[in-house]
């Protein structure tokens, strides 16, 4: 009897364990929405501009923009009630090539020109890519700077670095100033996050001693890290480029949302989260 | 198998079942059939070998058996323990222990963060006092692996122990032998079976451990990027080599499965 009961158990429990994926976990880090930081100016005056919009559409955007587009997100659908914008964050090269494997989007727009000219020169594009937004990297270290990084060159002997992986832009940024300003930190000391927002929990939450984000990332962060800048002369400019995707299903609410994002207003609420100017 | 349900008869299974069934295999073969059509096989052995795959092939194996190694060690006290034993909490204690099993293994993660971080309740006094640190190393991502694999170990060996004709032991004491030699004669290789089942389901639980691994050990080539986290983030930048290592993790579950069919149907 009892031998039975546990046999039944047992095999209870690895169906359980079967169904709870014990493989990968790839939504553990990204896709969750950010908290709202800087305060929006996006008026939904501009939004509701032209002819109010409807149906859905989703936005394949960079983890970096998930403050501001969610922001954005939020002042389009106020003043376009029928409207509905999904928005799906990660990895620039990630979404990419989800949208070359045929994942639906309406919109997508990226940290970075590379995996946008993919799509492009793939045919995959509605029409043309326009830049919306700059960036900028930086170094954020733990609250207080304990180990007293100054420079890209005190990266290489602080310890456990956390920087992107080279398939995000923000990872081939970092290894561009890296390699301009000469220093090579060694490779049992760099732990790779798929995107930039786990990039900088690595530092926020976790043990790593520094991290190189988007300087929009350590400005959404706030007091749980703090910043040490680049010098310009080693920093890499992000250009964010904006497009339509051929396989949408609702090309005035993609047109329109990215006209708003492109719109006065759109640029005033990305300047207060940190971006350049387009 | 048990036969003895009472004759069987040579009739053919109901046909609903039939084909419900082998919807089910199908859709379970499918993943496996795509897997080995996109992959590479002219290119295999090159993306094997290359540096990277290397080192998350070692890493893997050596994290793995270490973590197995670490399941037996501590598990077994506690699978008597918890078979042997009646105490006070012993169902909130298998409970902590068997947690893992249904735990997300991300959150997982998050809770070896929680205790073992720098900042963690233990971590913290490690640090300070001994100037240890286990994220961000390969003993960190052996501590995860161990986390969700100890379970599987416990639960095989304790259904094992429970099951199986404790007279033996008995016989075996009232025979003189002390509570050392009765475990060590008897009552292993009694359950020789279980434990060999739950080493090797523990074992391959560690190699495909992905969540837990990468939010607390991190993400570090040759030193935390096991087999799983390589796959995961070598898909945008090299898709044949991250198929070819999914392709090597695939056998190997493939093969704990099917050598491990009989233990789990067969009598213990």
């Amino acid at each position: 009897m009892m031998n039975a009961t546990m046999k039944a158990t047992a095999i209870l429990v690895v169906l359980a364990v079967a169904l709870t994926g014990c493989g990968s976990d790839d939504d553990a880090v990204s896709d969750t929405t950010a908290p709202q930081t800087a305060a929006a100016t996006a008026d939904e005056s501009t939004a509701a501009a032209t002819p109010a919009v409807a149906g859905t559409i989703t936005v394949s955007a960079a983890a970096s923009l998930t403050g501001v587009f969610t922001t954005l997100e939020e002042a389009f659908t106020a003043a376009n009630p029928d409207a509905t914008i999904d928005i799906n964050f990660g990895s620039s090269g990630q979404l990419s090539t989800q949208i070359q494997s045929g994942a639906p989007a309406d919109l997508a727009a990226f940290a970075d020109e590379a995996p946008m000219a993919v799509l492009d020169k793939a045919g995959l594009l509605a029409g043309p890519a326009e830049i919306f937004a700059r960036n900028q990297l930086v170094i954020v270290t733990k609250p207080g700077n304990p180990k007293g990084i100054s420079s890209l060159a005190d990266l290489a002997t602080a310890g456990i670095i956390s920087l992107c992986a080279d398939t995000a832009p923000c990872g081939k940024f970092a290894n561009q100033a890296l390699a301009s300003a000469a220093v090579s930190i060694p490779e049992n000391s760099v732990t790779r996050g798929q995107d930039v927002k786990a990039t900088l929990t690595a530092v926020a939450q976790g043990d790593a001693e520094a991290a190189i984000v988007y300087v929009t990332d350590a400005a959404a962060s706030g007091d749980s890290v703090a910043t040490v800048e680049i010098p310009e002369a080693d920093n890499v400019v992000a250009k964010y480029p904006i497009a339509v995707l051929g396989s949408t299903q609702n090309i005035e609410l993609a047109e329109a949302f990215m006209a708003f994002v492109l719109s006065d207003d759109g640029q005033a609420a990305l300047g207060d989260a940190g971006f350049l100017s387009k | 198998m048990s036969s003895a349900a009472g004759p069987t008869r040579r009739r053919r299974p109901p046909l609903l079942v039939v084909v419900v069934s082998a919807v089910t295999i199908a859709v379970f073969a499918l993943p496996l059939a795509g897997l080995l059509g996109r992959a590479s096989w002219s290119t295999l052995i090159d993306d094997l070998t290359t540096p990277d795959a290397v080192d998350s092939l070692r890493l893997s194996l050596i994290c793995s058996l270490a973590a197995t190694a670490l399941s037996v060690l501590f598990g077994l006290p506690l699978a008597w323990l918890l078979a042997r034993v009646e105490f006070p909490g012993r169902s909130l204690a298998r409970g902590l222990v068997l947690l893992p099993l249904v735990l997300p293994p991300v959150v997982g993660g998050v809770a070896l963060l929680s205790a073992f971080s720098r900042r963690g309740i233990l971590g913290e006094h490690l640090y300070d006092w001994f100037g240890l640190q286990l994220t961000f190393t390969t003993a960190g991502a052996i501590l995860a692996e161990t986390f969700v694999a100890l379970p599987f170990f416990v639960i095989t060996v304790e259904a094992g122990l429970r099951s199986m004709d404790r007279r033996y032991e008995d016989v075996a004491s009232s025979l003189g032998a002390d509570r050392w030699t009765v475990f060590r004669r008897v009552t292993l290789p009694l359950v020789a079976p279980s434990l060999v089942a739950g080493a090797v389901l523990s074992w391959a639980r560690a190699l495909g451990e992905f969540g837990a691994t990468i939010t607390f050990a991190g993400n570090i080539i040759g030193r935390t990027q096991t087999l799983p986290l390589a796959v995961y983030l070598q898909l945008e930048s090299d898709p044949d080599t991250a198929i070819a290592l999914s392709l090597v993790l695939l056998v190997v579950s493939l093969t704990v499965i099917v050598s491990l069919r009989d233990r789990w149907l067969g009598a213990s």
